[in-house]
């Protein structure tokens, strides 16, 4: 099984604590491989490390086996890696159609690459998937809980990216909206799109992941099939030791 | 001797620009408030003192007076502009406009009662006394220093050492910590302003004994304790006061090689080279994008 | 009463395409510049030059001031690209003042204090637009033009980008968007908006001086867009024409004396934007704040 995104040694200092250290990961095509820890562990900085949003000190990221460190982050977006932020960043004054429509233009330019037509299609298409049709003209920042969610993966399904990163993408959503949720990354993953995700609740996790990669200041302690991962004694105190 | 007694005059600007500037790195330091309107408390703090001397008011009194409208007018902006606008929402942007607003609004009202001239009271502390041949130095120029040390003195140890000032300095880092101090975000803010306005009263004061006033001296105020904290690192107090220092001499010394039109441009030529070479300043941390 | 109305509308015109350009910066691009009149003002200058050296040619002095004021619209994009928020203010107020300074020292240039004088009334391609109606109509139409380019460019991806990096800087750039390439469009956009008001400016006062292009300029351009409201079509215009308006109707008011005129509009916009910024933060065509 080769990598689809590979990261080696990645590092990441601020002041002196090392938010990332060492880590290497590889995210398989085609599946989801979910990123668990006690906060702090270093789980957001990795996304923004493979983003372009912070460089690292050390390590490197390759996609496809095309080196992709320290590339501005709208260049590693081109390259088909799309990302959500835990605290969404939706475009709050811009409406619901123009955030997704927003998420299908890459060029910054006045003209963009690739068919108009297609691009509304493809924006339309997000958002029927993620039921925001009907609220496609409302401003961003009048949605409810549960529709900023599927806001932030709509953007991220109008993008076309073939990975995706997400940061805690189902957490506080109703049993409804989580089932809703699932099955969307289901489909997006028989589609054949490479899904990265951090997320806190284990019962999400095991409802979805394929792989677990379990991350601790900055370390990566243990990777491997769920059901290893979560029945290791020494990692559960790890997890809930932290929380608690 | 030209050269020295611009450094002189300098070295005096300079002294009272470092405390309004710390003024200002004390409340955004404390609170993220991007306090604007810090140069419309020095103006009437300014305009107060001029006030009490007409009305033939000792200058302790006077100075008194000024202290009052200064605290008063930072703890009134506090309450009545910056907490209204951050309870709903808080952007940069708001606060800054509703301060810029509150610029507009003191210099109109000062230019309404005081007139648009310069006005400015003699008293026998500006004489001048040659100290050197051709060097001059007038009694206000120690005056400014020892109160500028006086107040950085105390101010540091009042900081460092009482519970107040521990929290003002971990108000804006660690709320935990004020909470384990029992102390109320809400007081520390306002303490915050109070403090901070206080230390744009000795500028003022002395600066209506020394070069006058005129209603713009607000906005040339704001943008010297902007140009400071800048120049200094914002938020950080040390910074903003050796930057006000290095700016008020900056200032003066251009006179000794350019026109006197260029004085107020020297600094800012400063600031747009920190800007864009060393965005985090003297003593900040990397704030950068 | 016609001749000062002509007058009146023409200033409208004018200070309607500076607010425009500004709102570019301010109300899409969340770029806060308080360096507006600096751009105004190059544009007055070049135009200036142009019908003084030159020809009286409007087009050929609305080209020049656009380009002048485009180019060293880069002297303001350069920190919009280092700094953040806070620090882009204080940088574009530096750039201000340094402005003023250079406007008023560069007497070889600009004219100093004095300023320059005897603008010949403008042409073009050798048809007269002296008379004030038919000056009225080319700067109505360039601030429709104006209009029609935003509201084109707002409804269009490069809209949508500007927009989105407004609203969230790393999203934007999560989604692809070149936020420097933005941000230097945008003030160059916004620049050469300006400076083409400057090239009308000269025309209308047919002199310019340092006067015009003072911070005092750039907050009043400011306050226009934020009261009308920042970041939608219509708000800018309102904003211009209630300031506009007001210096005209305080001379209505009986007792206050025509020397006050200056301070009390102040005042007053001063107030009104404080207490826009406590009750209606995105102007007075914006959307209230929380309204659902």
């Amino acid at each position: 099984m080769s990598a689809l995104l590979s990261m080696r040694g990645l590092t990441r200092r601020f002041g002196g604590i090392a938010a990332v250290d060492g880590v290497d990961l590889d995210l398989a095509p085609g599946i989801i491989t979910a990123l668990i820890g006690p906060n702090g562990a270093g789980k957001t900085t990795l996304f923004n490390l493979i983003t372009g949003h912070l460089t690292p000190d050390a390590g490197s990221v390759a996609l496809a086996g095309h080196m992709i460190g320290r590339r501005a982050p709208h260049h590693i977006a081109r390259l088909g890696i799309a990302r959500s932020f835990q605290d969404l960043r939706l475009f709050a004054r811009m409406s619901v159609r123009d955030n997704v429509l927003c998420a299908t233009e890459p060029a910054s330019w006045f003209w963009q690459p690739g068919g108009k037509a297609a691009r509304k299609a493809r924006a339309e298409r997000a958002l029927a998937a993620t039921g925001l049709e009907a609220l496609a003209r409302a401003d961003a920042a009048d949605l409810a809980y549960a529709e900023r969610k599927f806001l932030s993966l709509a953007r991220i399904l109008a993008t076309g990216a073939r990975i995706w990163l997400l940061d805690e993408p189902a957490s506080g959503l109703d049993p409804a909206s989580r089932a809703r949720f699932s099955a969307l990354l289901r489909d997006a993953v028989a589609d054949g799109v490479t899904i990265c995700l951090i997320e806190h609740n284990l019962d999400i996790v095991i409802e979805l992941a394929d792989r677990i990669a379990f991350l601790d200041q900055g370390r990566k302690l243990a990777e491997g099939d769920p059901a290893t991962i979560l029945a290791d004694p020494h990692l559960a105190a790890i997890y809930f030791g932290e929380r608690a | 001797m030209l050269v020295l007694q611009l450094l002189v005059s300098g070295i005096e600007t300079g002294a009272l620009y470092a405390l309004t500037a710390a003024g200002f790195a004390l409340i955004f330091g404390a609170t993220r408030i991007f306090h604007f309107a810090h140069g419309a408390t020095y103006a009437l703090a300014g305009y107060a003192f001029v006030f009490a001397s007409r009305l033939g008011l000792t200058w302790p009194l006077g100075g008194l007076l000024a202290l009052l409208v200064a605290v008063g007018f930072g703890l009134f902006l506090e309450a009545a502009v910056y907490r209204p606008i951050q309870r709903h929402h808080g952007a940069f942007f708001t606060i800054f406009v509703a301060a810029f607003g509150v610029v507009i609004v003191v210099q109109s009202l000062i230019e309404l009662s005081f007139g648009r001239a310069f006005v400015a009271i003699s008293t026998p502390l500006t004489r001048a006394h040659e100290i050197l041949p051709g060097l001059y130095i007038a009694r206000v120029f120690w005056l400014a220093i020892v109160v500028a040390s006086l107040v950085f003195v105390s101010l540091g140890a009042f900081l460092a050492r009482t519970r107040a000032g521990i929290g003002l300095r971990a108000l804006s880092e660690n709320p935990d910590l004020l909470r384990a101090f029992g102390l109320s975000a809400r007081r520390l803010s306002a303490l915050a302003f109070a403090l901070g306005s206080a230390l744009a009263v000795p500028g003022a004061v002395l600066g209506a004994a020394t070069t006058g006033l005129s209603p713009a001296v607000g906005a040339h105020v704001m943008l010297i304790s902007l140009a400071a904290s800048v120049v200094g690192g914002i938020g950080s107090l040390r910074g903003a006061a050796l930057a006000g220092l290095l700016l008020g001499i900056v200032e003066t010394l251009v006179v000794a090689f350019l026109d006197t039109q260029w004085s107020e441009a020297a600094g800012f030529v400063v600031l747009f080279v920190f800007i864009l070479f060393r965005p985090s300043g003297l003593f900040g941390a990397a704030v950068a994008r | 009463m016609i001749a000062y109305l002509l007058n009146l509308a023409q200033l409208a015109a004018i200070f309607g395409l500076l607010s425009v350009s500004l709102n570019i910066l301010i109300g899409y691009g969340g770029i806060f510049s308080v360096a507006h009149a600096v751009f105004f003002g190059l544009g007055a200058y070049a135009g200036a030059h142009v019908a003084l050296d030159l020809a009286p040619d409007i087009l050929l002095a609305a080209l020049a001031a656009a380009l002048i004021a485009g180019v060293f619209s880069a002297l303001l994009a350069l920190p919009a690209l280092r700094v953040r928020g806070e620090y882009f203010v204080i940088a574009s107020l530096g750039l201000q003042m340094l402005a003023t300074t250079v406007f008023t020292e560069a007497s070889d240039v600009t004219g100093g204090l004095g300023g320059l004088v005897g603008i010949p009334p403008p042409t073009l391609f050798g048809v007269s637009l002296a008379d004030p109606l038919v000056f009225l109509l080319v700067c109505l139409g360039a601030l429709a033009l104006a209009l029609a380019v935003v509201r084109l460019l707002m409804r269009g991806s490069f809209g949508r980008a500007l927009m989105a990096l407004r609203d969230s800087e790393s999203a934007a750039e999560a989604l692809g968007k070149n936020v420097p390439l933005l941000k230097t469009l945008a003030v160059l956009l916004g620049g050469a908006g300006a400076g083409i008001a400057g090239a009308l400016f000269a025309f209308q006062e047919a002199f310019v001086n340092v006067e015009s292009f003072t911070l005092d300029q750039s907050v009043l351009i400011m306050a226009m867009v934020i009261i009308g409201g920042a970041g939608t079509l219509a708000g800018p215009l309102i904003g211009t024409v209630l300031l506009l308006a007001l210096p005209a109707a305080l001379t209505f008011i009986p007792g206050l004396p025509p020397t006050d005129i200056g301070a009390v509009q102040q005042l007053i916009y001063g107030l009104a934007m404080t207490l826009l910024m406590i009750f209606r933060p995105a102007g007075l065509a914006g959307r209230r704040a929380g309204q659902r």
